[in-house]
This record gives C-alpha cells, sequence and structure tokens, in this order.
C-alpha cells in the first residue's frame, strides 16, 4: 500500500515501516525531553533552596555581627570612664571611679585623628546632665561653659547609643587658686549600624 | 545485540551521568556550606573573646581574673603588629571539628588590647587575668592569657608576688604542691622560666626580656618573646600619644592658674617612647633606662598638687 502524505512542498511518500520509525522516535524525543524538563526543574529547585539557605544564612551573618556591635558599644561604656585617655586617676585630689577628666578629653578631641578606630565604635560624646544641662557643643574656646563634648564621631550610620552615668571634672580657675569641678553627665557611646 | 552486553537505555545512561553529577554539585556544595559555617563561628568566637575581654580592664583595683569556655577543643592565636599610631592585636580561632582543626585566615583585630600569652594557646577552657601598667601615668591594663592544660608553678618568688597569685586564686597558677609538669617559673636558681627581680628581667628560650613594672613581669613570664617585645612596642606607642595629650593638658592648665614644671620633661619622654624599638635596645640602652624620666615626671607630678595631670 502506498500512502500519501501531504507536506508544504506538495506530496511526498512513505513507506509503512518509515512511519512506525518516525512514531517511535518520537516517543524517544518526548522521553528525552520530559527527562530534560524534569533535570531544568531538578536544578532550579536546587539553585533556589540554596539561594534561600544563603539568604536565611548571611542575614543570621548581619544580625550576628549588628549584636557584637552592640555589644561591644554596651560593655565598652561601661570600662570607658576607667581606660586612661578619659580617667580622672588621681589629679582630682584621690582615686575615682567612672569619673572623666574634661580637660583631658578636650585634649584627647584634638589628637582624635590618632585614635581613628582605637575603640572600635561609631560615636563617643559626653552630655552634661547635672547642674547644667545645656546643648552647646564644647570648642577650646567655649569650655567649660558648654553642654556636649563630642570626642569622636564617625560619618556612618548608628545604632542606638549605649550610656554610663560619670562624674565630669575639670580644674576650675578661682581667686582661691585652682579647684577640682565635677559635675554629673552621661557617656554615651554608639556601634555603627552596618546592615 | 552481542551475547553478555550490558543493555542500557540512553535515558538510564543520561540519567545516571546527570545524577551523579548533581549528586557531586550537593556534595561539594554541603562540603564547602559546613567550611564556611565553620570559619563563621571561628570568626564569630574570635571576636567575642576579644569583647569579652573589655569588662576586664580594671579601674583601681590592682588586678582581675576570669575565664572562659569554648565548646570545642580550640586553638586561640595571639598575634601582634605594630604598624599604624597603636599597632594592633590580633585574635583568632580554630578548633578541632572531627579530629581536624579549621583552618581561618580571619583574625579580629582590636587596637586597644594588649594580651600576653603564648603565640597558639590550646585547650578548651583558658583563663585570664588583667593588671594595670602604670609608666608613670596609667597605660593600659594588661591581659594575661593561659590555657587550663598548663600550669605555672611560682618557685621561691618575693612575698608580695606570692600573695598576689594567692589573692588572685587562679586554679592554674601555684606557689606550692607543684605537679612535675608544671613550667616552674624561679625567682632564683634555673628552671624553666627564670626571674630576676633585681636586675628587672626574665630569661626563658634563652633570651632575656626586661621588664619595669610587676605587669611587665608577668608579660615576660606568660608571652613568647615575639608577643612580648612587639606589645611592648605597642605599649609605647600609646605613652607616645598620651604624654602628647598630657603635655597640651598641662600647658592648658598652666593658663589656669597652674604652675607645672613638667613639660620639658614630657617632651623628652614622648620622644623615647616614639624611638622605642625592643626591651633589650632603646635610645636609653633598655626600658631601664626610662626609670629616671618616670621617676622625674611623677615626682613633679605629685609635686603639682591640686595641678597633678594623671
Amino acid at each position: 500500500m502506498v500512502i500519501k502524505m501531504k507536506t508544504t512542498g506538495g506530496f511526498s511518500i512513505l513507506r509503512p515501516n518509515r512511519k512506525l520509525k518516525i512514531i517511535l522516535n518520537k516517543g524517544g524525543q518526548m522521553k528525552i525531553q520530559q527527562t530534560a524538563f524534569m533535570l531544568i526543574a531538578v536544578t532550579l529547585f536546587f539553585i533556589l533552596a540554596g539561594l534561600f539557605v544563603f539568604v536565611l544564612r548571611f542575614s543570621n551573618i548581619k544580625e550576628a555581627s549588628r549584636m557584637i556591635e552592640e555589644e561591644n558599644a554596651m560593655l565598652l561604656v561601661i570600662k570607658l570612664a576607667n581606660s586612661p585617655e578619659f580617667a580622672c586617676g588621681n589629679s582630682f585630689g584621690n582615686s575615682r571611679t567612672n569619673c572623666v577628666d574634661g580637660d583631658k578629653i578636650m585634649m584627647l578631641k584634638e589628637h582624635i585623628t590618632d585614635y581613628s578606630g582605637f575603640w572600635g565604635v561609631a560615636e563617643i560624646e559626653i552630655r552634661k546632665v547635672y547642674p547644667d544641662s545645656e546643648s552647646t557643643l564644647c570648642t577650646l574656646g567655649n569650655y567649660p561653659d558648654c553642654g556636649i563634648i563630642e570626642i569622636y564621631s564617625k560619618n556612618v550610620n548608628k545604632l542606638p547609643a549605649s550610656s554610663n552615668f560619670v562624674s565630669l571634672c575639670w580644674k576650675q580657675d578661682s581667686d582661691m587658686g585652682v579647684y577640682a569641678k565635677c559635675e554629673l553627665a552621661r557617656l554615651m557611646v554608639s556601634a555603627e549600624d552596618k546592615t | 545485540m552481542k551475547k553478555g552486553a550490558l543493555q542500557i537505555s540512553f535515558g538510564w545512561l543520561f540519567a545516571i551521568i546527570v545524577g551523579a553529577f548533581i549528586i557531586f554539585l550537593a556534595i561539594y556544595g554541603v562540603t564547602k556550606f559546613m567550611g564556611t559555617e565553620q570559619e563563621t563561628i571561628d570568626a564569630k568566637t574570635s571576636n567575642e573573646i576579644g569583647i569579652l575581654l573589655n569588662p576586664l580592664e580594671t579601674s583601681f583595683e590592682s588586678a582581675k581574673t576570669t575565664s572562659f569556655s569554648l565548646p570545642a577543643e580550640s586553638r586561640i592565636s595571639n598575634g601582634c603588629n605594630d604598624r599604624g599610631n597603636f599597632g594592633k592585636q590580633l585574635i583568632s580561632v580554630s578548633q578541632k571539628s572531627f579530629n581536624k582543626w579549621t583552618e581561618t585566615n580571619l583574625e579580629a583585630s582590636f587596637l586597644n588590647k594588649y594580651i600576653f600569652s603564648r603565640e597558639t594557646v590550646e585547650g578548651k577552657n583558658f583563663y585570664i587575668f588583667s593588671k594595670p601598667f602604670d609608666f608613670p601615668f596609667k597605660v593600659s591594663d594588661l591581659i594575661y592569657m593561659t590555657s587550663s592544660k598548663e600550669t605555672y608553678c611560682f618557685v621561691d618568688a618575693p612575698e608580695d608576688i606570692e600573695d598576689e597569685i594567692k589573692t588572685i586564686n587562679q586554679a592554674n597558677l601555684l606557689t606550692e604542691d607543684c605537679s612535675e609538669n608544671s613550667i616552674n617559673v624561679c625567682f632564683s636558681g634555673t628552671c624553666d622560666i627564670n626571674v630576676n627581680y633585681n636586675q628587672n628581667y626574665v630569661k626563658k628560650e634563652k633570651e632575656l626580656l626586661y621588664f619595669v613594672s610587676d605587669s611587665l613581669m608577668y608579660a615576660a613570664i606568660f608571652a613568647d618573646p615575639d608577643v612580648y617585645e612587639c606589645q611592648l612596642k605597642r605599649l609605647m606607642q600609646r605613652v607616645k600619644e598620651l604624654s602628647s595629650i598630657y603635655l597640651d593638658k598641662a600647658i592648658s592648665v598652666n593658663e589656669r592658674g597652674c604652675n607645672l614644671d613638667i613639660n620639658t620633661d614630657l617632651i623628652e619622654f614622648n620622644r623615647l617612647a616614639g624611638n622605642f624599638v625592643d626591651s633589650k635596645d632603646s635610645d636609653s640602652g633598655n626600658i631601664l633606662g626610662f626609670s629616671s624620666i618616670v621617676e622625674d615626671l611623677e615626682d613633679k607630678n605629685d609635686a603639682g598638687g591640686a595641678c597633678g595631670l594623671w
């Protein structure tokens, strides 16, 4: 028997065993296509799952980094007042803890470029709390008649500050000579927000 | 088809090859992920150790001690470099995982810490104690880190040292009933570590490490010579910065009615600290050469009374 098939170019003649081969080939091609689609789907699944895990992991690392920064700021603020650059030592008569030497701090401000990154935080400042709580920034010109000593500030996003109450002392000139004057202040430390 | 030949269809062959490739990728990915995870843990631990040392800084106490434990057997590497204004304290941690030490290049760095220990301290439990270093003003708190695996036995120590060790009450620092395995620190005779308290030096690994205070003596005992010299250089860098601040403060308080005659000494002290190389070699011979200027500074500051700088 002769079968006539219509093709775009006209009629072609195929034998029956040739037709069977075409059907079989089409079945094979279907199977290969199915396998290929399956493989693409499996690969995509693995990629997506990997990406999901990666994003989850990366957000955990960021969170851990933020927590470490915060922890550093919190622990630093506790001991910073007693560090050599800040502490009163014995310069106001006797040993005092949590006492910040204002005169030394003002000089530290002049050397602050040398101390860049020294404490690993983004901002350190001291605000007078009592009896005066002025909002004037301290400079060598208006010190000690001012309220905020900005010791170090990095131009980055900052986390909320951790603070500690300290006594801020300095040497005050008077008719009776030089004496130690102290006021209540807050030492504030902010860590960098890297998230 | 030939008899005995394996008949595998194309579909099977294709699936086996690609399947093997996917399994290989998965195993490779998991191994890499585990490595990264371990490295993250190491880096996090290094940072946390550094931060945990913050409360150790003292105010007026003579010495403070504490201990910490890590979840697995660990190696803490104590790195130090003296580049920049203050040098750097580097800490890295390698932990034992599946009986192998993890490799890490991630180091936590701190500019305001001075840890004296061996270059690598191995163990699970670690002891740390700290002591202030005054020269003549307070420079920093020195931190001494040891593993619980090592015991130090102080033999014939002067009374004040012996009392201090007893007060610290650190389990691996002994003055009596020492075991055979302990590291002997002798103040007379010959031992693993020899301290000449009168001539201010510690002899270990055939090297002489000079000290000017008890805090530096402990530093020389617990640290490897390279670590000691590097950290001492860093301390001198801080002395240099602090002496500049005190010099400016002296000028400022003199303008407010004080009459401190300390500026020349502070300038000279600043110069000496800036030129410091190591405990054996400096402008003034060795670190002991600083003694006279340190005494002068101390006397002049005390004489200032209410105008004292530190």
